[in-house]
């Protein structure tokens, strides 16, 4: 068994907005599937769903397995905890900015009144 | 999984003076990021910070300002791309205030992560189903490969 796909990656958004891509990794939860397997899915053409393999591939959604002689796609965690990643790196951006901004206003007057 | 990020903060100034450090530019620039923002509706600026090259965005934030209500709400879009013009990240920010007392509670809601977030919650609890599913089914043929042997 051999794993491919160690190239650079490609951003995981970029790679989730094609509605093809997105049909793939659902077929992929129920099976592992050669990309012959997942190609009969579609009506476009084999090298078309090579290119978006390769794509979920290097955002690191799924992993290319050899198994005999015949090559699987499966899913891989990887892609998936980045895109949490993306989020929860938002959630505790706004949270260190809005400290800054709470000793900021600290330092200001508490109203234009007084 | 969260649907969208959301933070509340109370503060002792009044609405007022929230609202300032949220308008205008130079105080922006001093707690949030570097800024051409402008208080009007329709008005495209950005917030530069830090790129981050794994998830294709160059740290360049384009925006352009959706509603503007003078110490009550203001609503920006929020994109973030690899710097090619195109978008990965298309998202809002929207900030309410409301007076609480002599105070203001000021809430931040970040929308836009949902449809990929609920994807990819689907996914993943799908997806382990079936790793599951394999780490048994390979259990299972190499207990039975062993009682074959016997």
């Amino acid at each position: 068994m051999k794993e491919h796909m160690k190239q650079e990656k490609s951003d995981p958004f970029m790679a989730l907005a094609d509605p093809s891509r997105r049909y793939i990794l659902q077929l992929l939860t129920k099976d592992n599937l050669t990309i012959n397997a997942i190609a009969e899915n579609f009506d476009m053409s084999r090298p078309a769903v090579s290119k978006h393999v390769k794509i979920l591939c290097t955002a690191g959604f799924i992993a290319i397995e050899d198994i005999g002689r015949e090559r699987y796609c499966k899913l891989n965690q990887a892609g998936f905890k980045d895109m949490q990643t993306w989020i929860d790196h938002f959630d505790s951006f706004w949270e260190s900015k809005l400290n800054n901004l709470a000793l900021m206003l600290k330092a200001h007057p508490k109203s234009r009144k007084s | 999984m969260k649907k969208a990020i959301k933070h509340t903060w109370v503060f002792d100034q009044s609405p007022e003076i929230v609202w300032e450090y949220l308008t205008n530019s130079d105080l922006l620039a001093m707690w949030l990021m570097k800024n051409d923002f402008q208080p009007l509706k329709g008005h495209k600026f950005m917030f530069l910070t830090k790129p981050m090259p794994d998830f294709g965005f160059d740290g360049n934030v384009h925006c352009e300002v959706l509603e503007i209500e003078p110490c009550t709400k203001l609503s920006y879009s929020w994109k973030g791309g690899p710097g090619d013009g195109t978008f990965n990240l298309n998202t809002v920010a929207t900030w309410t205030l409301e007076a609480v007392g002599n105070g203001t509670e000021l809430k931040l809601e970040h929308s836009g992560f949902e449809e990929h977030n609920a994807f990819t919650f689907d996914i993943m609890n799908k997806g382990w189903e079936v790793h599951i599913k394999d780490r048994v089914t390979k259990l299972i043929n190499e207990r039975a490969h062993e009682a074959g042997k016997k």
